[in-house]
């Protein structure tokens, strides 16, 4: 009897899982290559292509796609150049002045982004950094970074400081403790940041708008302008190609992580 | 006789005071003294951008298949088109303006009515440049209202007109037995069938040109609104939103709520939740029924008092690194070539602004064998208002209409 209860909560929760993740991603696709499908018809009729041809005739679909998984890529890096020493910092330091810190990193993510960006806009022209990829991933740390540190320092918090001081008691350095013994234990707060900055990057529109000015030819900047048409096949098939972008990244960074284990327990 | 030569010395003077601001002009861009061939030969093998909405795949299409090829064969100019909205562009060039970068990064826009009084007014525009386009003059001419004004901003030559659209509704032949020819039998529709008729809030252009169109029906001549009349609104303004208040109850969902753009009315027809929709470009039905987004049962109509006709223009912001080569691009798009591909419902499928007496009679026949008759009769024509209106009507509909 108890073990049917599990079982039926286990199934409930699956099918909950699938009603609100996949599902909608399956009703984009069938809705991107149906045709003439309207309410109240509960399936539709016909299929075609079109939508999807409309998406690849554009001759900046497949340069968008690479700009995109670039800028996002990049970005998770820098995030991670940034994020792991300050959180880390942040979590295993007590010094003067460690809250205004904090609280100056959260700022751009309590302040609207637009504010930041017109003003930012003014000195990334003087840098010469507008209308370049640089700048767009410059700007891109700015809705991720406050939210890289906030995940991996809560990572860090959880982390026994006992770990290190093991290692160091058998002996290993500062750099073989940290790249043996503390990556591998906040690896779930390493994946679960780069997704979210990925994701965050990748759905930014009016900061590359402004930055990039237009040539820096993200997704968002084909894909956005067709919500405002009637066109609900297309909205459709771009969603669905938006939605592959995580998960192929997702696959990825899961075999880089896999790699990087398996390296470091080699002895 | 006395009268006329004061007038006479007058128009003298400010023909006078033109010619002089055009060579000032010139001089300040560096075009003195240089023919179109000159234009030409400095344009080639330049690389050029156009800031445009991309929202729109036969639009998106035109320019990618056919523009940018053309130019590219014809003047080596290479175009590309960067998707962006009106504002955003404007925005990001007022910034630029502000930090002096005199170096842009688009040559070309695609802009009208208040986003064109805006960057006007702000200097962000190349200044008067459509005197240089030979085809301007050729196929276009200076007798059209639309060459010299854009709701009610005077253009002196800052923007080219590019294509033409008339306001018109569609409906579902299948839920509308007796279609409206007017204003008021639509009014009269729409109470009778309480849901099934809704116009976009106005916030967006669409909305915002059926109150227009609503205006034009309560005003007892439509020259009365020719210019920016503020007596004429003091006095109707209680006529107008009555109008509007006499149906909001039986409008999509009672009217406690609008359609907050012309796309969520469009998907709202497709769906067949409400039987009309609306839109500038007569044409734009074809397309959409071709890609099965409107019901197949889906008739164009314009209603009396008429139909208000839009003109969307190109221009070239004010620090084009190629102004040359954006002016020849301009000019070809006017081309009667380029401008009766556009006719194309396959692709665009709008208006020209080619003036019909300009062109060959082969050419006035293309046009007509690609567009079908006229959906918009001559007469039926209602010039565009004055932008200070689409303004008045945002500052009062909310208060007026919305919240009674």
């Amino acid at each position: 009897m108890i073990f049917n209860r599990k079982k039926a909560a286990q199934a409930v929760w699956f099918t909950g899982c699938i009603l609100l993740f996949v599902a909608p991603v399956v009703i984009m696709f069938i809705k991107s290559v149906s045709f003439g499908w309207s309410w109240p018809e509960w399936r539709p009729d016909q299929f075609s292509l079109r939508a999807w041809e409309v998406m690849f005739r554009d001759p900046a679909l497949s340069r968008s796609l690479y700009v995109t998984v670039a800028v996002g890529v990049s970005v998770v890096l820098i995030n991670f150049l940034i994020a792991v020493p300050s959180a880390y910092a942040l979590s295993r330091f007590s010094f003067k002045g460690k809250g205004v810190v904090e609280a100056l990193l959260m700022m751009p993510i309590l302040i609207p982004v637009l504010a930041i960006a017109m003003g930012m806009h003014l000195t990334m022209i003087r840098l010469g950094l507008t209308d370049r990829i640089t700048g767009v991933i410059l700007i891109h740390l700015l809705p991720t970074l406050p939210y890289a540190v906030r995940v991996l320092k809560a990572g860090f918090d959880r982390l026994s400081f006992d770990w290190e001081e093991q290692s160091a008691v058998l002996g290993a350095g500062r750099w073989t403790t940290f790249w043996t013994v503390v990556v591998p234990l906040i690896i779930p707060s390493l994946r679960s940041t780069a997704v979210l900055v990925f994701v965050i990057s990748l759905s930014q529109y009016v900061l590359t708008a402004i930055i990039g000015g237009g040539k820096v030819l993200t997704l968002p900047m084909i894909y956005y302008p067709y919500f405002n048409s009637a066109d609900e096949a297309v909205v459709a098939g771009f969603s669905v190609l938006f939605a592959l972008l995580p998960i192929a990244f997702l696959i990825v960074w899961e075999a880089v992580i896999k790699g990087y284990l398996f390296v470091i327990r080699k002895p | 006789m006395k009268k006329v030569i004061p007038a006479i010395g007058l128009m003298a003077s400010v023909l006078l005071a033109c010619g002089q601001d055009q060579q000032e002009e010139d001089a300040a861009h560096g075009l003195e003294g240089k023919d179109w061939d000159d234009i030409v030969s400095e344009a080639e093998g330049s690389e050029i951008g156009i800031y445009m909405w991309g929202g729109d795949d036969g639009v998106n299409q035109y320019l990618d298949e056919f523009v940018a090829p053309h130019l590219e064969e014809e003047y080596d100019i290479t175009l590309t088109r960067y998707p962006m909205d009106a504002p955003d562009f404007l925005s990001k060039l007022m910034t630029e303006k502000e930090a002096g970068q005199n170096e842009g990064s688009a040559d070309l826009l695609w802009i009208n009515g208040e986003n064109f009084r805006n960057a006007k007014n702000n200097d962000l525009l190349y200044g008067e440049f459509t005197s240089h386009l030979p085809n301007m003059e050729d196929y276009i001419g200076d007798d059209a209202p639309f060459v010299h004004f854009d709701m009610g901003t005077e253009i002196n030559g800052h923007q080219a007109p590019w294509g033409n659209v008339q306001f018109a509704f569609q409906y579902n032949s299948d839920m509308v037995e007796n279609p409206p020819e007017t204003m008021e039998d639509l009014i009269e529709w729409a109470i009778d069938h309480p849901g099934q008729f809704t116009y976009p809030n106005v916030n967006d252009f669409t909305g915002n040109a059926f109150v227009r169109h609503v205006m034009y029906h309560v005003a007892d001549d439509p020259e009365e609104l020719e210019t920016f009349n503020e007596e004429w609104l003091e006095e109707n303004k209680e006529e107008v939103f009555d109008t509007l208040r006499t149906f909001k109850e039986s409008l999509w969902r009672n009217g406690q709520t609008y359609p907050e753009s012309l796309s969520h009315l469009d998907q709202l027809y497709s769906n067949g939740e409400v039987a009309f929709t609306m839109g500038f470009n007569e044409h734009r039905a074809e397309s959409l029924i071709e890609d099965g987004i409107f019901p197949e049962a889906t008739e164009t109509v314009v209603l009396e008092p008429g139909s208000i006709s839009n003109t969307h223009y190109l221009s070239i912001p004010f620090n084009s690194p190629e102004p040359e080569a954006a002016m020849v691009a301009i000019n070809f798009m006017l081309s009667p070539e380029a401008q009766i591909k556009k006719l194309d419902p396959s692709m665009w499928g709008e208006g020209t602004v080619l003036n019909a007496e300009s062109i060959s009679e082969e050419q006035v026949q293309e046009m007509e064998q690609i567009t079908g008759p006229a959906i918009v009769e001559s007469e039926d024509i209602l010039p565009e208002l004055d932008s200070r209106y689409h303004d008045w009507i945002l500052e009062h509909w909310e208060r007026e209409v919305v919240q009674q």
